[in-house]
């Protein structure tokens, strides 16, 4: 069954080099592809090599690996393309736009006024709303047991500053700069 | 490619004169004063510290998780660190999985709560990708159909020079195996768990400390029947998915 899925699925089709890529980065668990018609040149898909379709599916540590390889091409995005920001942007479910049964990670580059939209038009809720929505997932929280997640292994408790050196770009830091020195300006 | 970023943010509320003062202050601080600053000034800083409100669903050493009190759609969540960071690559390995790990919980969590069909997992980083906080975050958007929310994520058409070109650039420093075509396929991970149905009652009771076990076993059982009587199920949502 599961090489039945793998053959009708584009992406593991990718996976398995059937299927020719643009490969930017690969290790045993995950692959980033440029995406050919992307929103912006550079658009990356970071897919985890088994065939899983939904975030939810995904073992902890497989995702803990995806989400850094994402987060390592979007500084290779700053550094390298000169983008001036990056998203990251995942679909999952249909509702939510997802068109490819297999979990993938958007990371697009961005510079003002490219055409992408991802902002969205705040919904009213009356403060009576937002609470039962706030006891509907605490309530869920508590019955799937998301308290319970356990911090990875070398995962450590982050106290007081930051030290410049733990920052993954330390090279060539002038487009970090200039994006952490927008965030700044943010009154 | 962009051309040097120009002197102007699109947010911009002070004067240029106001402006140039206080980033004449940011240059001449250490990293320890600065930090400090970001802190005095970001408001989810504050959130984190609990000196200002906010209706908070989990948390714990590294991670908070609050309601948007602008959401997208009801259950809108943010989900950040506790340290102050603006953008994501300032964020350390570890800590970006164990930030993005909770989301997927709390993924989980709304799909079931909330009687929703999907989301969205959105990072901004940098204004032009559409950041208005000075804290990193993750937005965690609930979705159903028709609920008016419409991302717009053009597809161009890239030459395959251009691509090239990219890739190359991109892979520069990643430390990447990836060639071009002609690699030996890569042996898939047996993990043992793949069939979906079996991840997924395997994986509740084992999130749980071996002593709660047993009794919270049986809400846990109750739950996800009550979760599949309105319709709402995973497995569904990922058959769905695999129809197409």
């Amino acid at each position: 069954m599961a090489d039945k899925t793998r053959e009708s699925c584009l992406i593991c089709q990718i996976v398995a080099n059937k299927v020719p890529s643009h490969k930017v980065y690969e290790d045993d668990l995950t692959l980033a592809v440029l995406d050919v018609n992307g929103a912006n040149p550079g658009h990356c898909f970071v897919i985890p090599k088994n065939h899983y379709p939904i975030i939810e599916q995904v073992p902890d540590q497989e995702l803990a690996n995806l989400f850094g390889v994402a987060n390592k091409i979007s500084s290779s995005i700053f550094e390298n393309l000169k983008a001036q920001g990056t998203n990251i942007f995942v679909a999952n479910g249909i509702p939510a736009g997802q068109t490819v049964a297999h979990f993938v990670i958007n990371v697009i580059p961005r510079k003002e006024n490219d055409g992408i939209n991802l902002q969205w038009k705040p919904k009213q809720l009356t403060q009576e709303e937002m609470s039962t929505v706030e006891l509907k997932l605490k309530e869920q929280i508590e019955n799937i047991g998301v308290g319970k997640i356990e911090p990875i292994e070398g995962s450590k408790t982050l106290s007081g500053p930051v030290q410049a050196g733990t920052q993954p770009i330390s090279e060539d830091d002038e487009d970090e700069d200039y994006i952490s020195r927008q965030m700044n300006r943010i009154p | 490619m962009p051309e040097q970023p120009q002197q102007q943010a699109p947010q911009q509320q002070m004067s240029e004169e106001q402006v140039k003062v206080l980033q004449e202050k940011l240059k001449n601080m250490s990293p320890e004063e600065l930090k400090e600053f970001q802190k005095k000034q970001c408001i989810f800083c504050q959130i984190i510290a609990g000196k200002v409100q906010s209706k908070k669903v989990y948390d714990d050493e590294e991670v908070i998780a609050i309601l948007d009190v602008n959401p997208a759609n009801p259950g809108h969540l943010l989900i950040m660190p506790k340290e102050h960071y603006s953008i994501m690559p300032q964020i350390p390995e570890d800590e970006v999985g164990h930030i993005f790990m909770v989301a997927k919980a709390l993924s989980n969590v709304s799909l079931r709560a909330l009687e929703v069909q999907g989301s969205n997992i959105i990072v901004a980083n940098g204004v032009a990708a559409g950041q208005r906080a000075q804290h990193f975050m993750v937005h965690l958007i609930p979705r159903k159909d028709n609920d008016n929310i419409n991302f717009q994520i053009p597809q161009k058409n890239i030459p395959e020079q251009e691509l090239k070109k990219i890739r190359d650039l991109l892979s520069k420093n990643l430390g990447t195996k990836a060639k071009e075509q002609g690699m030996p396929p890569v042996p898939v991970i047996p993990t043992g768990k793949r069939v979906v149905e079996a991840e997924f009652k395997e994986k509740k009771p084992g999130k749980k400390r071996e002593v709660e076990k047993e009794t919270k076993n049986k809400e846990t059982k109750k739950e996800v029947k009550k979760s599949s009587e309105s319709g709402i199920n995973l497995d569904d949502i990922a058959k769905v998915l695999g129809a197409r």
